[in-house]
């Protein structure tokens, strides 16, 4: 489907800026008129032929400009129950990349130039969110060691308990990234989503983006989300074990009980910056602005800026040794 | 180059404004020495030598430089400055006159000699004025022997730290440049005499590029990053009303064990060092071997 303006025709996006359609060719606001497609091979505005991956539902024709959302891949088993809107707009979005790699000193000149950065997408990422009713029985004997001093001679006091703990938490929406083009190690460095602005889905919020449906099944990928809940489990048992000095577990029982799954699309700009054969990848959290990536080093400016920084500290030195000795 | 440049231009700027310092220092010390000379008024003094280089380690050239050099520094100050190299042994000659004379003393007995032999002094015979004797003829005890002589307004104006800090300079380079040793006694005496040197800078050479190396090597280390995103959910992320809820919690008491240990207490034990004195008489001075 392609969302048209009904006042000029043209294609109508949605503006995070504005939280509303935006027809950029004629200012109008909410003026959209949703026009589906037939076809996943052909532009629905200029029927220009289109070429898609195999996950892609939503993208941008090559000749005409428009960005389509394919209607056969946002329905029936693909269609998501959430949708996260973009709250970061472009601007936004390269102005979170330059404020984080702006002072980086040994990064190449052109990676926060205009022009790269005119090449930042934004992309609805699915996720699949986990629900689950964790049970964690522990038992083990903690101790508590106290050590004073009288005259010459040191105490050790250690004290023994016998420890029980029984946790209950409920984790609700734990999310993992269904995309096999996005790193995992990434896509977990995005979160945490505000999901207060979760919506139902609505593909109006992905027209003026890039989508992907899931790569993967939500069974496929369970082993992940409880990998993370038993990480977090882990951590609140820990943080309840406080008060000793150390702990030596004699039984740990987790139980997860999952309570439901949904597939949901999530808001990243993504970046990708070519330097010397490799290409990098950048990622900001369309909705908090966060900023996941690694700039590339250039060796040449490592150089010149370590030796001009040997040289005038150099000079300096020489400057002061000289002036004390005139003085 | 821009962006190179606004990187810099702090350290630059520094540059520049110490550059500014330092000249502007050299600037007023010229004006200060060019406008101070002091009138020579010893007549009894015939001689207008002042290096005599017996040891034959100075080129020609070198000790006419140094001749003009010393011609200069006695106007400022108002001193005599003397010169002398040796290659003998100076033990018959300083017994002669100092029957119990140490090893150490010969070069005083000749510098104080030579001196008032050849009457000199800037104001008197054996008046205000300095003198470096170089004997490089190893004496019996295997050692080199120099002494550095004061007489007159020298002697009161340089005390035995003050000799030992010349002489430690013009070692630096003696046995490498005797030339720039030489030229390092006759300045250094002119800035201790003008007071034109308020602090003592004796750096070990090289030292601003190891500085600048050690410097370059904190700046790449500190502006290597190039990672962002940090893991910024916690335990509670996803919890249920943000915390898990513990029932039944048992912290039952078991056991207690007492250990104990003795702490031994250790005992210091210092140092010291000792420091030796100067004369009296109407010459001063000190002397270093090497």
């Amino acid at each position: 489907m392609i969302f048209k303006c009904k006042n000029c025709g043209g294609n109508a996006v949605y503006e995070p800026g504005r939280k509303m359609m935006y027809c950029p060719h004629c200012e109008s606001l909410d003026s959209e008129d949703i026009v589906p497609d037939n076809t996943m091979t052909e532009c629905v505005n200029c029927g220009a032929p289109i070429n898609i991956g195999e996950y892609t539902s939503a993208s941008k024709c090559a000749h005409c400009g428009s960005y389509i959302v394919f209607n056969e891949r946002v329905e029936g088993t693909y269609e998501p129950h959430l949708i996260l809107p973009f709250k970061v707009n472009k601007d936004m979005a390269v102005e979170a990349m330059n404020k984080e790699f702006r002072k980086r000193t040994f990064m190449p000149s052109s990676f926060l130039s205009e022009k790269s950065l005119e090449g930042m997408n934004g992309m609805y990422v699915p996720f699949w969110l986990y629900d689950y009713q964790a049970n964690y029985d522990f038992a083990g004997t903690g101790t508590k060691v106290r050590t004073w001093r009288s005259g010459d001679t040191e105490y050790t006091e250690t004290s023994y308990y016998d420890v029980e703990r029984h946790m209950k938490a409920g984790f609700d929406r734990v999310p993992v990234d269904a995309s096999l083009a996005m790193g995992d190690g990434e896509m977990d460095l995005m979160e945490p989503y505000a999901y207060a602005d979760l919506e139902g889905f609505n593909p109006k919020y992905m027209s003026g983006f890039f989508g992907e449906v899931y790569n993967q099944s939500a069974q496929e990928l369970e082993g992940r989300a409880k990998e993370k809940v038993r990480e977090a489990s882990d951590k609140l048992m820990q943080q309840s074990l406080g008060g000793y000095s150390s702990i030596t577990p004699r039984s740990k029982n987790l139980n997860l009980q999952s309570e439901g799954t949904n597939f949901a699309l999530m808001p990243v700009w993504m970046y990708m910056y070519q330097y010397k054969g490799k290409t990098y990848h950048f990622h900001v959290n369309g909705q908090t602005g966060k900023v996941v990536g690694k700039t590339p080093v250039s060796k040449e400016k490592v150089l010149a800026y370590g030796l001009s920084a040997m040289v005038y500290v150099s000079a300096i030195v020489s400057l002061a040794i000289a002036i004390l000795e005139v003085l | 180059m821009k962006e190179y440049l606004k990187f810099f231009r702090w350290i630059l700027i520094t540059i520049g404004v110490l550059v500014v310092i330092l000249l502007g220092i050299e600037g007023l010390h010229k004006i200060k020495s060019s406008t101070n000379h002091y009138e020579r008024t010893n007549t009894e003094c015939t001689t207008t030598q002042r290096v005599f280089d017996h040891a034959d380690v100075l080129t020609d050239k070198e000790e006419q430089k140094l001749e003009d050099l010393i011609a200069k520094r006695e106007k400022q100050t108002g001193c005599d400055i003397v010169l002398v190299t040796l290659n003998e042994s100076l033990k018959e000659y300083a017994r002669e006159i100092e029957p119990d004379v140490s090893y150490d003393q010969f070069v005083r007995v000749f510098a104080e000699q030579f001196y008032e032999e050849n009457n000199f002094g800037y104001n008197k015979p054996n008046g205000d004025g300095v003198i470096l004797v170089d004997n490089w003829y190893r004496e019996d005890d295997g050692r080199i022997y120099t002494w550095f002589c004061t007489t007159g307004i020298v002697k009161d104006t340089y005390s035995d730290l003050d000799i030992d800090h010349i002489l430690d300079r013009v070692y630096r380079d003696v046995e490498t440049n005797p030339y720039k040793a030489y030229k390092t006694y006759v300045n250094d005496f002119y800035d201790d005499m003008m007071g034109t040197r308020l602090f003592d800078v004796d750096v070990p050479k090289g030292i601003s590029i190891i500085v600048g190396l050690v410097a370059a090597v904190i700046f790449i280390i500190a502006n290597w990053k190039s990672k962002s995103g940090k893991d910024t959910t916690t335990a509670v992320t996803y919890v249920e009303g943000k915390k898990a809820d513990f029932v039944n919690n048992r912290d039952v008491f078991v056991r207690k064990s007492v250990t104990k240990r003795h702490i031994q207490t250790s005992s210091s034990s210092g140092g010291g060092h000792s420091g030796g004195g100067g004369g009296g008489g109407s010459h001063g001075g000190g002397g270093h071997s090497r």
